[in-house]
């Protein structure tokens, strides 16, 4: 089917990405770290890696959803970290940050802004940082602010939390306990595929952490506190809320992903293979009823296809943030496409959920995938605090 | 006279080395250039430093006064009102070198004067200015205005510019550019028509002139800011942060190009580095055109490494491909800078070795490096340089001056040999020992062989060598792993030294500098004579450092000591304490006296050989008293020390204990062995090494 979409100008040049490995919160050098100013400099060193100098950057767009230390500069401060005084602009959606900031980069590309824009969004939910703030109509007058528990525990526009939604979308879509432990052992198999076949060390770079002295503090060579678990262990897990057990739902994490987004002249200049030309080719977002997340992302997927004239089996990579395995077999039962089709080589659900970057590294994923199996269109989409779905088609060719 | 290459002394008019030792006595004295630079005593005139209060002005101040103090000069240090003024925090440093009493009596001896830029003041008529040595700021129009001023009130002055920036024939007045830092370093480039008296003046007071010629650059900035330029695009191309290019580039080269511009200042020296490469890139084209990050960092005045709170968190390695073209990049882009000035003649090989060593910092000059990588891979990593950096390509260079290197500038960069058909001298230019030296030594005694010459002097040039400081440690380095290559360094390195025992009738080792220290003073003492007048420092470090000596140090001297001199020598072994060559006089100096006194001793002994002075002969065989007196040396209260001591001990009973040819090898496995132990890194030497190669 010919798709309904305008002409787009932006690549994403292949060969350029790479994500930080993610480990779990609290168990690595990264819960020490300036994450970003680690994100800078990993940026750096990954693009090095990668062949591509930085000064072919003139923008850079990051998102991170978590406070740290010198935020307020975002974007300039991450740039000098990275080596280039570029300007830059900080983008921020819980979730969907590592998303929406790839598609934002498509925009500074398309309106001419730029010529090319890094991409780089990171976070560090290790040690949230805590801070004070007056508010004087609160029954406390000041309050205690902890930034990453306060938030995963409770929505304030609506109060509940996000784990009480995955409850309740499983027991609105009337899944079962049992379909939740299978496809999450599932995803454990896909990505231990994925670190056995190399296809993890294509896109993830082990990074090196020093200390204030530039002694080495600690390696980040894989996603730290992932073990294989057995369908028997899931099955045993007792249940916090409806399908969802401490199994069947992602950790907090910390990380940093980086792709970059150029004009076509620009990604033939930088590409290790020219001759693939990756796009954007359009992105939705929705957000449905209170305590609904779950499955907003299959209602933004299936308003992108409507919208582009497209299907789930025009696909040839379908990839998402799923924090709940209960958002795959929502998915799955409201596009009727089968969860055992997607998510290959791993996904957010086992590898970790350090929010700004999670999509990035669902994308970069994805799109790597797609250049394996010779291009096509990739789907990308996951869920955001706040009910949010978001969802993105990329052309791979 | 004959000489493998001609001396540098000759490039500042003051003859050759032989002629010192054969005349006895130098070819100028300080009080005969102060006559002549300031006229005789009673009608004697100033000294003007203008910008005297700035890093440049009052360094060269403050080096000028400790060394003029006693001739009555009137050292008039001049600046704006109000301008800042670095003099007085000079004085720490002047009490450190010369003590509280004579500190004051050097700050005592500076006259300040402030003016308004466009009227000297008219006390300075009193003073009658002879010389003037300007260091206002970078700013031509400012400068040929203050020329102007000064030769309007004063027609016979002689100006002489300590610019950075703006080349003699746009000055229009002689030059002496020094190098940073500016109240230590001894460099100055000389640019003037011919050898001046000021020039002859600096050199005796024991500072180093070196003629060069300039186009828009000197020497040194051609080497400091073009491997600024060069580092910058290495970073460009990978991503390397500025300070782990730096740690690469200490250990493929020396400096540290990042650091070295933020610890000058980095608001100024990068505005001076852009400036050079400004006018460089003019004149010559890309090769030197300013980086656009140069230009920013010049714009902004910010430093190259980040501040404290962002200090480096992402571990950064070059894979072997990054670590071959960051050789191409900086190698290639010094070495096509090299050709070009080779191309010009801006001045002699060996001048333009010892100005990257001595200002610069590299480990090896870029003609001795030239020379390590032989003309083909030279030229080839100008070609890799050219293809990664493509518009350097742009600006000619000369690989036609890289044809041949066997030539005697390029083959005795460091070491010189003259004869007069009867006494030969060698002279080391370098203040360290290392492999070059090594191999230039043993050329030098080689052809002075072919010459047929058996009498010779060893000593420093007297001129870019003002101490010997002992073996180049850098050359250890590639030991630590590997102790095979510390036992054939100090194997050869031994070799090279006996031969000035065993193939010469007559050798003397004349030590005229500040000190002679370590492996350095290891060699000298393998002559039969050792000559050192009362001032001279010497020493054996090694314990200190750690290191065990590795050219006989060890056995050597005690070969040659009287069984009651044996202590003396061990305790300096073993405590590392320098001492003067006075005290060291009957076991390790064979005279001491006045500079002139020594001279004339070393005349009576070419002459008279045993019969002016005792010749004192190796004993070849085992020593027997020797460990009795080892054990009696104190050992020290720290355990590093300690182990250290013990070690050497060790190594000097083995060696004593054997013949003297088997002496030889057993040191050098023991002190290779030494380098690649623990103990060894613990030390200053072993942390140098894993700053510089640890990545």
């Amino acid at each position: 089917m010919k798709p309904k979409q305008k002409h787009i100008e932006a690549r994403i040049p292949y060969g350029t990405w790479g994500t930080s490995y993610f480990p779990s919160w609290q168990s690595s050098p990264l819960a020490e770290v300036n994450i970003g100013q680690f994100a800078g400099e990993s940026m750096a060193r990954i693009l090095s890696l990668r062949g591509v100098s930085t000064a072919h950057l003139d923008y850079l767009i990051i998102g991170s959803t978590v406070p740290w230390h010198w935020k307020f500069w975002n974007a300039t401060v991450v740039a000098n970290c990275m080596g280039r005084r570029i300007p830059g602009f900080h983008i921020e959606q819980a979730c969907a940050t590592g998303l929406q900031a790839i598609a934002q980069a498509a925009m500074q590309i398309e309106s001419g802004s730029s010529e090319a824009v890094g991409v780089l969004t990171f976070d560090r939910t290790s040690d949230s940082p805590a801070s004070v703030f007056p508010e004087r109509r609160s029954y406390r007058r000041t309050e205690v602010i902890s930034d990453v528990w306060d938030n995963f525990g409770f929505d304030p526009s609506v109060g509940g939390s996000m784990i009480a939604s995955a409850g309740a979308i499983a027991r609105k879509h009337k899944i079962e306990r049992c379909e939740i432990d299978e496809l999450t052992a599932y995803r454990y198999e896909q990505y231990f595929d994925g670190i056995e076949s190399g296809f993890l060390s294509r896109v993830a770079v082990p990074l090196q952490v020093l200390t204030l002295q530039g002694k080495v503090l600690g390696d980040v060579a894989e996603d730290i506190g992932v073990r294989k678990v057995s369908l028997e262990t899931l099955r045993s897990m007792s249940e916090i809320e409806t399908c969802v057990t401490s199994g069947t739902q992602t950790h907090a994490s910390d990380g940093m992903a980086t792709l970059l987004v150029t004009s076509a002249d620009k990604a033939r200049e930088i590409s290790s293979q020219p001759e693939i030309q990756i796009s954007l080719v359009a992105k939705t977002e929705v957000r449905v009823l209170p305590t609904c997340m779950p499955e907003a992302p299959a209602i933004a997927v299936q308003k992108l296809l409507d919208r582009l004239g497209l299907r789930m089996s025009d696909m040839v990579v379908v990839k998402d943030h799923n924090p709940f395995a209960v958002n795959d077999a929502v998915f799955s039962k409201m596009l009727g496409y089968p969860w055992k089709n997607m998510n290959n080589n791993g996904s957010p659900l086992v590898w970790g959920h350090p929010q700004g970057p999670t999509l990035t590294r669902v994308v970069i994923e994805a799109l790597e995938e797609a250049v394996i199996r010779g291009g096509g269109y990739v789907l990308v989409f996951g869920c955001a605090a706040g009910d949010v779905g978001i969802a993105a088609i990329f052309y791979v060719q | 006279m004959k000489s493998m290459r001609p001396s540098t002394l000759e490039s500042l008019g003051l003859g050759d080395v032989l002629e010192i030792v054969t005349k006895g006595c130098l070819p100028v004295s300080t009080s005969d250039m102060v006559d002549r630079v300031f006229g005789k005593e009673e009608n004697r005139g100033a000294l003007v430093i203008s910008g005297a209060g700035g890093i440049v002005g009052a360094g060269k101040t403050m080096q000028l006064a400790s060394r003029l103090v006693d001739y009555q000069i009137p050292i008039i240090a001049l600046d704006l009102a109000g301008a800042p003024d670095c003099t007085a925090s000079q004085f720490k440093g002047l009490q450190e070198s010369f003590g509280t009493e004579r500190a004051h009596t050097i700050m005592n001896s500076i006259i300040r004067l402030s003016y308004d830029g466009t009227m000297l003041p008219p006390v300075l008529k009193q003073w009658n200015p002879r010389l003037l040595i300007e260091a206002i700021p970078e700013k031509l129009e400012l400068k040929r205005a203050h020329y102007k001023l000064f030769k309007e009130e004063f027609p016979d002055v002689h100006i002489v510019s300590v610019t950075s920036g703006f080349p003699s024939k746009e000055l229009g007045v002689d030059i002496a550019h020094p190098s940073f830092p500016h109240h230590i370093n001894k460099v100055f480039e000389m640019v003037e028509e011919k050898p001046s008296d000021f020039t002859k003046l600096l050199w005796s007071l024991g500072l180093i002139p070196m003629q060069v010629s300039d186009h828009w650059s000197f020497v040194l900035d051609v080497f400091f800011c073009g491997l600024l330029q060069s580092s910058i695009q290495f970073c460009n191309l990978t991503n390397t942060p500025y300070w782990k290019a730096d740690k690469y580039i200490r250990h493929i080269l020396g400096p540290n190009p990042f650091r070295a511009h933020d610890a000058i200042g980095a608001k100024g020296a990068n505005f001076l580095t852009w400036s050079c490469l400004h006018h460089l890139g003019q004149v010559y084209g890309e090769l030197f055109t300013p980086s656009n990050e140069l230009t920013e960092h010049k714009d902004s005045g910010q430093n190259w490494y980040p501040l404290s709170h962002f200090r480096p968190v992402v571990n950064w390695k070059l894979d072997s491909q990054q670590l071959e073209d960051l050789k191409a990049i900086v190698y290639g882009s010094l070495i096509q800078m090299t050709t070009i000035m080779i191309n010009e003649k801006r001045t002699d090989l060996s001048t333009m070795t010892a100005i990257g060593e001595v200002c610069a910092q590299f480990t090896n000059g870029i003609p001795a490096l030239i020379r390590r990588l032989g003309t083909k891979q030279a030229c080839q990593l100008v070609e890799r340089y050219h293809q990664l950096v493509p518009p350097a390509s742009r600006t000619p260079w000369y690989p036609d001056t890289l044809e041949d290197l066997s030539t005697p500038e390029w083959m005795q960069l460091y070491v010189n040999a003259e004869h007069d058909g009867k006494v030969g001298v060698i002279t080391i230019s370098r203040e360290s020992y290392n492999y070059d030296v090594d191999s230039e030594l043993n050329r030098a005694i080689d052809w002075l062989h072919t010459e047929g010459i058996q009498n010779v002097v060893l000593t420093s040039d007297f001129h870019f060598s003002t101490q010997m400081v002992g073996a180049d440690t850098t050359e250890f380095f590639p030991a630590v792993t590997d102790s095979s290559i510390g036992e054939r360094i100090s194997e050869e390195w031994s070799r090279t030294a006996r031969r000035l025992y065993t193939e010469f009738e007559i050798s003397i080792g004349f030590i005229h500098g500040k000190r002679c220290m370590g492996g350095m003073l290891e060699l000298m003492m393998h002559c039969h004579y050792l000559i050192a007048p009362e001032y001279v420092r010497v020493g054996m470090p090694e314990v200190t450092l750690p290191v065990i000596p590795g050219m006989e140090g060890c056995h050597w001297i005690l070969r040659k000591s009287s069984a009651e001199n044996t202590n003396a020598m061990l305790e300096m072994l073993l405590n590392g304490r320098q001492i003067s060559a006075k005290q060291a006089v009957g076991y390790l100096v064979d005279y001491s006296g006045t500079f002139t006194e020594c001279l004339s001793v070393i005349g009576d002994i070419l002459r008279n050989d045993a019969k002016a002075l005792p010749k004192r002969k190796i004993i070849e065989e085992a020593l027997t008293h020797i460990e009795a007196a080892v054990r009696q040396v104190p050992l020290s209260d720290n355990q590093q020390i300690r182990e250290a001591q013990t070690e050497i001990a060790d190594c000097v009973i083995a060696s004593c204990s054997a013949t003297a040819d088997e002496a030889l090898l057993l040191q050098s496995k023991a002190s290779a062995r030494f380098i690649a132990g623990k103990l060894f890194r613990k030390g200053k030497i072993g942390i140098e090494y894993d700053k510089t190669y640890q990545n």
